[in-house]
């Protein structure tokens, strides 16, 4: 075989760490199911089954350990009537962390976790009277009585008629002993000589490592030359013997007589087979019928699995599509201003219509590709919430609300770990001790839910808890003392800035804030994921009665209805869900407050922000018309000001490396229709630029002052 | 043989061995996996839109399970399906349960694929293609329920007159079954039986005849003794062979290299069989793929004892048997239906005539 040929073994494993990860999700919502019903047998049944699969998946894949452990497992669950459900619960929880260790671990070829805690907690589910039916292939190990076979029984039958003491002699070999299996060969040999060897166990010639020996003889001799005959200095350390008396089937176990150190009170008492008899007594299964419908949702037959980058790659060209299409709608403009009379005309119109809408279901069938139910992102919080109400030792419930939801697949990737992070704090630091929570009146049970649901092209996201709520007032003196604020900044702050700190990164790593907050820890983290996702964060407290925390995401990171628009002649453009409004106002209606342009927008005042430098107009101010775009970024609001508008389209997103671009105020670009480059802005990064320090973003990297110089002879036209 | 294809449908619900199954079967130009359903009830709408020659079928599934699905395969389809099955306690009962409502055959579900990708699938092929050409014989429908017998008392004292070496695979436990069901308790002589089955569902099956039988029936152990209405099944992954000891004929075990590709091999059995009991031995090779079993029946011939094979007709697969009879070692072919007449008579055959010789010396 060449060690060059394509390994299918590769392409199988891969297939398995994806198909085990949903093996292992539905492990863990069946053990949520028996958790709140366990003596639903359909749920241990769903779960065997689950742990088969993944047993008969593994040991293709050739994962003897996985497979083995699964395999144990699963005949642990067969036994019917297993003493304690919440034993099975655990257990099952507890597999399925294991098993995606181990599946880590093959992955990244580590060495496998230890897997002794799931065998011992597997023993534990099956009663003792049960689990002393196992197979005595599983019991080798152990001591355990020693079974002859028919033929060495029927001699020893023999032997007691012809006058013969038929014993039971147990030699254990020394530990120090460095030849266990030469040790038994020689005490064999030894006993051979004053007795009849009927039986030996382990078998001679056999390679088992045993640390005893197991031999049935008869004898005349008595029981001292027995005993002196086997002990071997070095070689044997003790010997135990019975004397056995057959009668019929029956045994009798004559006292042992002990010699050496140990007491034999806890002898094992030697068993015989009776009969194949025996084995009726088998557990019947329950077969796999009707009846063992899952409540699993039967997936539908024709689902294709396809790698996530060529239903990018089709987006792309999508995108692409999109753009020619611009580009033939700009042409087509041309062309009706150069020829407004020609016959063509409305043909061409005709079929471009036709296109465009062609083209639409074409980009929306293929985001719906990439489109997925929250529910794969929400499954997964029952059992985080589980687990981390029982560290903290708090009693949570977990509501789930919208959970067809459609969501981006990426983006569903994405902010999975901020989500769970936030739905983590919530249950350590949201949700009260239940005795706390008795002393003022509520249940002691919290609750958190989880709500998706869309919302003008958006995704949003809410974990909501019944806890205690976050303290305004401690928020702000923790953040003055970390120094993150100045003590006149603090007292300007609106409620919601101040929530808002909670995201900033030096504010998440003090220890005490988070013991008096309740809240910070790697906030920042997930601000910052969302802040790449182009989703913002609100804060919704009630002090003590909960905490609201709600994502906003845009449904797709690919394409983007945008808002164009002009600043010292350059083209950007800025996704269209965040404008509020376009406002126009006059130059004089500006307003400078704190060192910050405002503009007062019907009755409310405006914060301001400029992109570029401010112009010097020869005109009047007063005369001097600007436009603002009103810009919502979470609950804040700032007027951006631009010199034109133009037009609104649908942008398809390309990526930039930090190369091209040094700021973070631009987060990507587009191509329009005639060729030009759009670049978009990142909204976030407006804002935040703008909390955190002044509205002059005109000394930002972004917009060169070299380019600006030269540009701003031709604005002023 | 045609030249078209043996149309294969796979129905799992573990989506790896949806994708594995059809790759290891796509290495046989002779077969074609049609397609592949996810439950029992998405299974029955391919057969019928796909038309397949072959299922091959998971048991452990949600919704429909392979036991449902099978039986309405049986009922409406009468399509030979082999059972892809795995290693365990339960898995095995499930197993010879599909057996025995009409399966044709099961193999173990493929380990390690990666590393013996040939070896897992042979067998599987080997049996696609063995049940696109069987002619769907359905012994299931003789069958007698599954009932408790009297069991024969006191086993352990009759001493057998002859020994019965039985060798089989596909279509042995539907045919084990039938014959052992109908031999009385005081059958007089002792069985040792070969069914090409893996480790693991040996102990189980023997479980399972025993329960429709009168004989005293196991999965054998080294050291049990030969008794006259005692069945002792091999264990699989094992080779079975006899010795006669003084104090009585004993069954021993021995893990020595595969014969023939199996392990247990008839062969084995039937050599020594024939070394050991001479004219007392009677060699049965029955219903299976292969030549397993065939030469050292002639061994058994050439002893002195006597040999039989299952008629063509009554067989599932018509291989051993038919390699058997074609080297002339057959002494009788028997029908299926015949099959335990005909080894009680043998047996009584035996007794009375030593009976004669005993009368005949007094």
């Amino acid at each position: 075989m060449s060690p060059f040929r394509h390994d299918p073994g590769e392409e199988m494993r891969e297939l398995f760490f994806e198909t085990s990860q949903e093996l292992l999700q539905s492990l863990n919502d069946d053990a949520l199911k028996l958790e709140k019903s366990p003596q639903d047998v359909e749920v241990v049944r769903s779960i065997r089954r689950t742990v088969h699969t993944l047993k008969g998946d593994a040991a293709a894949c050739g994962f003897k350990e996985l497979s083995g452990l699964a395999h144990q497992l699963e005949d642990a669950l067969a036994i019917e009537g297993i003493v304690a459900p919440g034993a099975l619960v655990e257990l099952s929880f507890k597999a399925a962390d294991v098993f995606d260790e181990m599946l880590k671990a093959y992955r990244e070829h580590r060495p496998l976790p230890d897997t002794s805690e799931i065998g011992r907690m597997s023993q534990n589910l099956v009663p003792a009277s049960t689990s002393s039916r196992r197979k005595p292939k599983d019991a080798r190990n152990k001591v355990l009585p020693v079974s002859w076979t028919e033929h060495e029984q029927k001699s020893a039958n023999a032997a007691q008629e012809s006058g013969q003491r038929i014993f039971h002699v147990i030699a254990h070999i020394d530990q120090l002993c460095s030849m266990p299996i030469a040790a038994r060969q020689l005490v064999t040999s030894a006993l051979g000589a004053i007795a009849q060897v009927l039986g030996v166990r382990p078998e001679t010639g056999s390679a088992e490592n045993a640390k005893k020996l197991d031999l049935l003889i008869a004898t005349a001799a008595s029981e001292t030359d027995i005993v002196s005959k086997c002990l071997i200095p070095t070689v044997i350390s003790r010997v135990e013997y019975f004397e056995i008396a057959l009668s019929g089937q029956s045994t009798k176990v004559v006292a042992p007589l002990s010699v050496g150190e140990a007491s034999l009170a806890d002898s094992p008492v030697i068993e015989y087979p009776s009969s194949e008899d025996k084995h009726s007594t088998a557990v019947e299964l329950p077969s796999a019928d009707s009846a063992t419908q899952s409540n699993r949702p039967a997936l539908p037959e024709n689902i294709l699995r396809v790698d996530a980058e060529r239903i990018d790659d089709v987006l792309n060209l999508v995108g692409e599509l999109i753009i020619a299409k611009s580009m033939l709608q700009q042409t087509m403009q041309e062309f009706a201003r150069r020829y407004p009379k020609d016959a063509l005309r409305p043909r061409f119109s005709d079929a471009m219509g036709f296109q465009s809408r062609v083209l639409n279901d074409l980009q929306r069938s293929v985001m719906k590709i990439r489109m997925v139910p929250v529910e794969q992102l929400f499954r997964r919080f029952p059992r985080i919430v589980h687990d981390a109400a029982k560290r903290c030792g708090k009693q949570v419930q977990l509501a789930l609300r919208g959970q067809d939801t459609d969501l981006d697949k990426g983006l569903l990737d994405a902010i999975a770990e901020p989500l769970t992070h936030i739905v983590r704090n919530a249950v350590s630091h949201g949700i009260e001790s239940p005795s706390q929570r008795e002393k003022v009146g509520k249940n002691p049970a919290g609750t958190i839910q989880l709500n998706a649901y869309h919302q003008a092209n958006q995704l949003i996201v809410e974990v909501i808890d019944d806890g205690s709520g976050i303290d305004a007032a401690k928020i702000k003196a923790k953040a003055l003392k970390a120094n993150l604020i100045s003590t006149e900044v603090a007292e300007r702050m609106t409620t919601q800035e101040i929530f808002d700190l909670i995201f900033r990164p030096g504010f998440s790593t003090a220890d005490e804030i988070t013991e008096i907050s309740g809240r910070g820890v790697g906030l920042d983290v997930v601000h910052s994921v969302l802040m790449r996702m182009k989703g913002t964060i609100e804060t919704e407290t009630d002090l003590g009665q909960g905490t609201t925390f709600r994502l906003k995401l845009p449904l797709t990171l690919a394409i983007i209805q945008a808002l164009m628009f002009r600043i010292e002649h350059r083209l950007y453009a800025i996704p269209l869900n965040a404008v509020a409004e376009i406002a126009r106002a006059w130059q004089a209606d500006l307003h400078h407050v704190d060192g910050t342009e405002v503009l007062q927008l019907r009755n409310q005042v405006l914060p301001l922000v400029r992109v570029g430098e401010r112009r010097i107009s020869d005109r009047d101010p007063s005369k001097e018309k600007i436009f603002v775009l009103v810009l919502t970024y979470g609950e804040r609001k700032l007027g951006l000001i631009v010199d034109a508008l133009e037009g609104e389209e649908e942008l398809v997103i390309k990526a930039l490396d930090d190369q091209t671009v040094a700021s973070d105020l631009v987060s990507s670009a587009s191509i329009l229709g005639d060729g030009r480059v759009v670049l978009i802005m990142n909204l976030a990064a407006v804002m935040d630029r703008f909390v955190r320090g002044g509205t002059d973003l005109s000394q930002s990297g972004l917009f060169s002052r070299a380019r600006q110089d030269n540009h701003s002879a031709e604005v002023r036209q | 043989m045609s030249a078209q294809p043996v149309r294969v449908l796979v129905v799992d619900d573990s989506a790896l061995m949806r994708k594995l199954i059809p790759q290891i079967l796509s290495t046989d130009s002779a077969i074609e996996v049609v397609g592949t359903a996810m439950d029992g009830n998405f299974g029955l709408k391919k057969i019928e839109e796909l038309k397949p020659q072959v299922i091959t079928l998971d048991l452990e599934m949600p919704g429909m399970g392979g036991l449902d699905m099978l039986r309405e395969i049986m009922c409406r389809h009468r399509l030979p399906v082999i059972v892809v099955s795995s290693h365990s306690t339960q898995g095995a009962s499930v197993t010879l349960q599909a057996l025995s409502l009409g399966a044709f055959d099961f193999v173990a579900k493929p380990t390690d694929v990666a590393s013996r990708m040939q070896e897992s699938g042979q067998e599987l092929i080997a049996k696609i293609k063995a049940a696109a050409q069987s002619r769907g014989i359905q012994i299931t429908s003789a069958l007698p329920e599954p009932v408790k017998r009297l069991k024969a008392q006191s086993v352990s004292n009759r001493q057998a007159n002859r020994i019965i070496a039985i060798g089989v695979s596909t279509g042995g436990p539907q045919s084990l079954q039938y014959v052992l069901s109908q031999l009385p308790a005081d059958f007089p002589g002792s069985i040792v039986v070969v069914q090409h089955m893996p480790e693991g569902f040996t102990e189980m099956f023997a479980r399972r005849l025993n329960e429709c039988s009168a004989l005293s029936i196991k999965e054998a152990q080294s050291g049990d003794v030969l008794h006259g209405g005692r069945v002792l099944i091999c264990p699989g992954s094992k080779h079975l062979k006899v010795k006669r000891l003084p104090l009585g004929d004993v069954a021993v075990l021995s893990d020595e290299a595969r014969v023939n590709g199996h392990r247990p091999s008839a062969d084995v059995l039937f050599k020594s069989v024939a070394e050991e009991f001479g004219s007392q031995a009677v060699g049965v090779i029955m219903t299976g793929m292969g030549d397993d079993g065939a030469h050292a029946l002639g061994l058994i011939k050439a002893a002195g004892g006597m040999t039989i094979a299952q008629s063509e007709q009554s067989c599932v697969v018509f291989g051993m048997p038919k390699a058997a009879i074609e080297r002339g070692h057959a002494m009788r072919i028997v029908d299926l239906k015949q099959m335990s007449s005909t080894l009680r008579a043998i047996c009584s055959e035996r007794i009375d005539s030593e009976r004669a010789m005993r009368a005949a010396n007094d």
